[in-house]
């Protein structure tokens, strides 16, 4: 047999990606839309990341899939109707592995938040299986960022500043822009390994 | 073959590491031109070219014994420099196959396959190693067999799963890499991993770069030099121990700089794996000090003129920035003006 | 473990159906092959009296095997010259030039779960998967579309019978494509090997039925993509104008006029020989090219695509 092959799909965005501006592990954002591909599909919600009346424009923006959808609300409650209400992320995670246990190539997820919080809620949809394709992100409310200490390995949750000491080994670091996806963690290293105790001005850059 | 190993040697606290005058006239010096260019500078791994490295395809030197000790160290003090995804488990053994079969077939003094089926036999003579273990059965081997192998070879290794049009760094084994972590990269795809170089995505290196590794065939492996500079003769510069040695950049002057400040080059060459379609990617690290490369004048030319051509985006990236004034002091000493020609090569046959 | 051409020999010749053929080759070297791979292919050329014929066959033996390579090729009636020269002259013995594999159809393996989709001799590809995937106790499910006189002929590279559903042209028999589709869990791959009218089939449900295209991969019939109208061609560097007849390939063209272009998959899809374009317009029938990169008509991958209408090409070769 002679035969050719192809991945559907694939090629026309391997050669039709650019390079964006900022570094290449960096996301990017658009605003959530429902993937009308999709048979059943789930929103996670950051409640405190919306602004006033957002929560509703984005219930609008679903209604079209509105019989398949389910909806996963964090922290406090928001006007979204049949939402199940969790009080934080650990809690909202236990949800949404629950609702994507057994999930098919049909399922969607979408999640809006801060990044560390819609980048948990995407390391749970893989880890069900789910494909990036399969899920949409929109970064909302503060520009906080989840920091990975590159020496001791642990994280820094809600840091907002340039520099942050490591909650595990204190360490002072810098938050580069380098970022990874499956820890949904930006990196950092220590500021003053060359010459220890040049620290530079903390700044609040990531309000 | 015979290679005089210098098994005592260390890349950490004395810093014993020294290159004989074999070990530096062999040394893969990465400037083809008198002025710093980036490029993608790739080509097929054939045996042979302008360095005795290009020999064979794994390159086996004197400070093999040395560098494995110093692996094992630093795989002692963090585990976490190698990881695989599980879907790898493939992709391990197609590795352990080709670094055998290589060793074995360039190096039969040192090291032995036998194969009876499935059932093999392996032996390390320099490093007093024999296992008996059956292919493709992890549970006959002491450790993964991509870790088992990977012990045993000189420098750093990836292995790149092909999927999505892209490549993932979904396994590693990490001790001796200029400044990258593999805790926080693994599972990172191709543009991913690479997001933090400067100036190589706006030139499209990195698109070009992939299109053709995503092509690369079983049987014609490629290779291509990398390179950064080390002060002292370290192998293990991760991010995760930069707080040790970070403050050895402070701490170069115009007297001990020829002495302390190495450059550090890496072999890069890429593998198409046969079961797995995974792609192996060695990173292979040589070392030699100013002092060892001035011994040959056109590199001592080149390297000054070089230097004094680097952007300063680059010279941040490679951490350089500290101490390039006084490298590029020292190595004016060694640069006459004459004219050099072109090409990596010494030119000359002893020191 | 390096190297790009293999010279075989041919160690059995066995018939495993009327139009079916097995061929098992040996090495002619000293020493083990090179390991075959789950998917992948042996670019065979075969030295038929009148011309050299280039193809590429699906490995059919099992993965990591370096001692045999086997290929099953079907006797197609409208045959380019590669199914009749190997059904109708190929002996035991006999010599021929290979490349090393090359696989170009891996299986991902990062899945959940594998789905394969063939039509009739398409299944050649997925006798390496199940042969990897039994041995590994990966999760699958062949379906073959082919005649109900066939469905027997590849039993004995089946392992897993109950893992293999066999489909043919009568009523409640026929594979329902979306229904399939619709039950799969996350993180299952699709992988179709067979005529055009299935494989498109396939496609379009699988984007229908909501599957990440990445999630999708097929291996198309070359024999389908090449010939055409007859047209001219003009090689610049060489100096030579070639004709390019209705049953042979642009690539088989210039091949024939004894220019080297590399080459890799012969069907459009892995880009090695993509040509410069200097005049001329071409109608691509490739997988590789982008959507702008056809438009801007300045490169032709000469392996499937051919001049619009019958026109002059002129070649950067």
């Amino acid at each position: 047999m002679n035969t050719t092959t192809c991945d559907a799909g694939h090629r026309s965005e391997l050669n039709d990606r650019t390079a964006p501006p900022s570094m290449r592990s960096r996301p990017t954002y658009a605003s959530l839309s429902p993937d009308m591909a999709g048979r059943e599909h789930l929103l996670v919600i950051e409640a405190d990341a919306l602004q006033p009346g957002q929560a509703s424009a984005l219930s609008n923006s679903f209604t079209a899939i509105a019989g398949a959808l389910r909806t996963v609300v964090s922290g406090s409650d928001l006007p979204v109707p049949g939402a199940s209400v969790q009080p934080d992320l650990a809690a909202t995670l236990l949800a949404v592995k629950a609702r994507l246990s057994g999930a098919t190539m049909q399922q969607r997820v979408y999640a809006i938040g801060s990044e560390p919080f819609i980048w948990s809620i995407h390391t749970a949809a893989i880890e069900a299986g789910l494909d990036e394709r399969q899920i949409r992100l929109c970064h909302s409310g503060s520009l906080k960022r989840r920091v990975w200490c590159t020496h001791c390995h642990d994280t820094t949750e809600n840091v907002t500043t340039n520099i942050v000491a490591c909650a595990g080994c204190g360490r002072h670091l810098l938050v580069r822009d380098h970022f990874s996806r499956r820890l949904g963690a930006f990196m950092g290293v220590q500021i003053d390994a060359e010459v220890p105790g040049e620290v530079p001005t903390t700044e609040e850059v990531f309000p | 073959m015979t290679i005089a190993f210098k098994p005592d040697e260390t890349y950490r606290g004395d810093y014993t590491y020294r290159n004989s005058d074999a070990a530096i006239l062999r040394f893969p010096f990465p400037f083809p031109e008198d002025s710093y260019m980036y490029s993608v500078n790739i080509e097929p791994h054939v045996r042979g070219g302008f360095t005795p490295v290009y020999d064979n395809p794994i390159d086996v030197d004197e400070h093999y014994i040395a560098e494995c000790r110093d692996k094992a160290i630093t795989l002692e003090r963090d585990p976490g420099r190698y990881a695989a995804l599980p879907h790898m488990m493939t992709a391990q053994w197609d590795a352990l196959e080709m670094l055998m079969e290589c060793l074995s077939t360039d190096y039969p003094a040192l090291f032995s396959l036998h194969k009876d089926g499935d059932h093999w036999t392996w032996i390390n003579r320099p490093l007093g190693l024999e296992q008996s273990f059956t292919f493709g059965k992890e549970e006959t081997l002491p450790c993964e067999p991509f870790e088992y192998i990977t012990r045993q070879v000189q420098g750093d290794f990836a292995l790149l799963d092909q999927r999505n049009g892209t490549l993932y760094l979904d396994a590693g084994m990490v001790t001796s890499q200029a400044d990258w972590s593999l805790q926080f990269d693994v599972g990172m795809d191709f543009m991913e991993w690479h997001g933090p170089v400067p100036l190589a995505h706006q030139a499209g290196v990195f698109e070009r770069a992939l299109k053709f590794l995503l092509m690369l065939r079983q049987g014609q492996p490629m290779r291509r030099l990398n390179w950064t500079m080390t002060v002292n003769p370290r192998l293990d510069t991760s991010p995760e121990t930069y707080p040790e040695w970070g403050p050895d950049r402070t701490q170069l002057t115009l007297d001990n700089i020829g002495r302390k400040l190495h450059l550090r080059v890496e072999l890069q060459t890429l593998w198409r794996l046969p079961r797995s379609n995974a792609i192996l990617f060695p990173l292979r690290c040589y070392l030699a000090s100013l002092d060892e490369l001035v011994r040959v004048p056109k590199w001592g030319r080149r390297l000054h003129r070089v230097l004094s051509t680097l952007p300063r985006e680059l010279a941040e990236y490679k951490g350089m920035v500290r101490f390039l004034p006084t490298a590029l002091e020292y190595l004016s000493a060694h640069d006459d003006g004459a004219p050099t020609r072109s090409g990596c090569a010494a030119e000359i046959s002893t020191l | 473990m390096t190297g790009d051409q293999l010279k075989l020999r041919v160690a059995a010749i066995q018939d495993i159906a009327p139009t079916l053929r097995l061929v098992r080759f040996e090495n002619a070297d000293a020493g083990p092959l090179p390991p075959s791979a789950t998917g992948a292919h042996l670019q065979v050329v075969l030295q038929a009296p009148d011309k050299q014929i280039r193809n590429a066959y699906s490995l059919i033996s099992k993965p990591g095997s370096r001692d045999v390579y086997e290929i099953i090729v079907r006797r197609v009636p409208a045959s380019r010259g590669g199914s009749a020269y190997i059904h109708e002259q190929l002996k035991t013995g006999d010599l021929l030039t290979t490349s090393w594999p090359g696989n170009l159809f891996a299986p991902q393996r990062s899945a959940r779960k594998h789905i394969m989709i063939a039509g009739g001799i398409g299944i050649t590809p997925f006798l390496s998967y199940v042969a990897d995937f039994a041995n590994k106790g990966i999760d699958y499910e062949l379906h073959l579309c082919c005649r109900e006189e066939e469905k027997d002929s590849f039993a004995p590279w089946l392992p897993e019978p109950d893992k293999v559903f066999m489909h043919w042209d009568a009523d409640g028999h026929r594979l329902d494509i979306p229904a399939l589709l619709l039950r799969q869990p996350a993180n299952t791959h699709l992988y179709v090997c067979g005529p055009d009218f299935l494989t498109d089939d396939v496609l379009e449900a699988a984007e229908a039925g909501g599957w990440p295209d990445n999630h999708v991969h097929c291996e198309r019939f070359g024999s389908a993509l090449s010939g055409g109208e007859a047209f001219r061609a003009v090689l610049q560097r060489s100096g030579k104008q070639i004709e390019v007849g209705e049953h042979e390939s642009l690539l088989e063209a210039i091949e024939r006029e004894g220019v080297e272009v590399p080459c890799l998959c012969r069907g459009g899809a892995c880009g090695v020989c993509l040509t410069s374009v200097l005049d001329g317009e071409p109608q691509h029938r490739d997988h590789y090219l982008s959507k702008t990169e056809r438009a801007s008509g300045k490169h032709i991958m000469p392996c499937v695509s051919r001049a619009r209408g019958g026109g002059l090409l002129v070649l950067d070769l």
